[in-house]
């Protein structure tokens, strides 16, 4: 019986962990642009860089060494990490583009909490009431 | 009224320190490569040992001893976002092949007119090719370098104006340019080294003035380009005539055709200069990407339109490892036939090349 409620409680100790390698993309509370998840790849490819009310997007990543990094490219971008390395190495090493500003887990929230055309992900687990959650993948 | 003054000093020397305080953004790219000649012919009567040409313009030679000079090479981008738009960019590179002396390759001013339309001013990579703008940039390509065989024209940079014009077109992405302006290299490394036997050749390509479209989706990429320059050259300081001309004129269209899908991908460039004679080249490699691991197997061609032209093709056979978020392990063998007597360049040649790029 104890050794039950143990296999119980690892069980959903294992499905939390499997939704907490969810990723949501984050925006500023006040943002109000519909944004959908085509859009959100145009986004973080570079290839959209205004919200569809006109204001100028700035867009953060988390940093290379983050496992919600790696995990975003893949299932929103549709990119490993090198395909995604190179796509903006090419670009921005020929002017045709500026990566994604890079940040850890803290500095993003604070990023999208005080610019209203910010946008970013994080692990949805981290997620804050101080920021807009408009998408998770 | 001295109050107002003092205001409107202190508003004008915060103006002045926010822009002198611009942020500034480094980042960079290295390679560093070494290889050696296997077996090569060389090309006796023009007294050229055993050599393999990886790169024509900067005339990156590997011999029969190991070489780590060649093809290594430090790049370092500096760019500072002034806001409303516009932005300053340098790229300072440092080549093996070039006793590593740090040049700028890349400085420009870029205003974003809109989300649109950009336009650019300054020192750029000529576009000839697919792969001519970020050529020194190993980790954003499969191979040791784009195809030698292609990639041979003895001008790649040039000074003036670029208008970027980009939208989205449903899933299709559309790139296109119009650039115009001018190069003046006083000491060219390809003909003065290679073509006219170590005399200082100075290569001047001005009116230059070419466009490139390029339309893609998901798996599919085509990239269509045409250019036209004028041609002058002075070679240990006389000018060069072309029968009676001081002069003469270039034309130049380019067609690349790449797909991708799922794991593997097919990358293709065709290209022709009409000069005197017309030149052609073309590309085609095939690539697999089994999860970190990209075998891929090329084939390249030049060939001048004359009897006993310019003639060598390359046959390749390579690895790329991504064994690191931000870094590449490559190896690649190069198999080079070269057709031409009077317009050998460096002979035929097996040879083998490995090396690590890297980006940050």
């Amino acid at each position: 019986m104890k050794n039950l409620k143990k296999l119980i409680i690892a069980s959903i100790a294992l499905i939390s962990l499997n939704t907490f390698a969810e990723v949501s993309v984050i925006v500023n509370t006040s943002n109000a642009n519909s944004v959908d998840q085509s859009v959100i790849k145009k986004i973080f490819l570079g290839k959209s860089k205004t919200f569809p009310d006109g204001n100028k997007i700035i867009v953060y990543t988390l940093k290379d060494s983050n496992a919600d990094a790696v995990d975003f490219r893949q299932n929103a971008l549709k990119k490993s990490n090198s395909q995604y390395k190179s796509y903006w190495a090419k670009l921005a090493f020929t002017g045709k583009g500026t990566p994604p500003k890079e940040a850890d887990d803290n500095e993003m929230i604070n990023a999208i909490k005080n610019n209203p055309n910010a946008i970013g992900f994080i692990n949805s687990s981290k997620v804050t009431a101080d920021v807009k959650v408009i998408a998770t993948f | 009224m001295n109050f107002s003054k003092v205001k409107y000093g202190l508003v004008l020397l915060t103006a002045m320190s926010s822009s002198t305080f611009a942020d500034v953004d480094f980042s960079g790219f290295a390679s560093i490569n070494a290889g050696k000649v296997l077996s090569g012919t060389g090309v006796p009567h023009y007294g050229v040992e055993p050599s393999f040409l990886a790169d024509y313009p900067i005339v990156s030679a590997y011999y029969e001893e190991w070489s780590f000079k060649p093809e290594s090479l430090f790049g370092l981008q500096a760019s500072a976002d002034l806001s409303d738009g516009l932005s300053v960019t340098a790229q300072i590179v440092a080549r093996g092949a070039n006793e590593w002396k740090a040049e700028f390759e890349w400085a420009y001013v870029t205003y974003e007119i809109n989300e649109n339309w950009t336009v650019q001013a300054g020192k750029k990579r000529l576009p000839l090719f697919y792969y001519s703008d970020f050529y020194d940039v190993g980790y954003a390509y499969t191979w040791m370098r784009p195809p030698a065989d292609n990639y041979t024209w003895q001008i790649f940079n040039y000074n003036g104006l670029n208008l970027l014009y980009s939208t989205e077109i449903g899933d299709w992405s559309l790139n296109t340019n119009i650039y115009a302006g001018t190069e003046d290299d006083n000491d060219n490394k390809l003909l003065g080294d290679y073509f006219f036997g170590g005399v200082e050749t100075r290569e001047i390509w001005k009116d230059i003035l070419g466009g490139v479209v390029n339309l893609s989706k998901d798996w599919f990429e085509v990239r269509l380009t045409a250019m036209q320059y004028t041609n002058e050259r002075y070679i240990d300081g006389e000018r060069t005539y072309w029968g009676d001309e001081d002069h003469r004129d270039g034309k130049f269209y380019g067609a690349a055709f790449n797909f991708d899908f799922d794991n593997w991908f097919i990358l293709t460039e065709l290209s022709r200069l009409d000069l005197d004679d017309t030149f052609d080249t073309s590309m085609i490699t095939f690539g697999y990407r089994i999860n970190d691991f990209t075998p891929f197997l090329a084939y390249s061609q030049f060939e001048q339109d004359s009897d006993d032209g310019e003639n060598h093709n390359t046959q390749s056979a390579g690895l790329r490892w991504d064994f690191h978020p931000s870094a590449a392990f490559k190896v690649q063998y190069d198999k080079v036939e070269d057709n031409s007597y009077n317009l050998a360049v460096a002979g035929d040649s097996d040879s083998i090349t490995f090396g690590i790029d890297l980006v940050f």
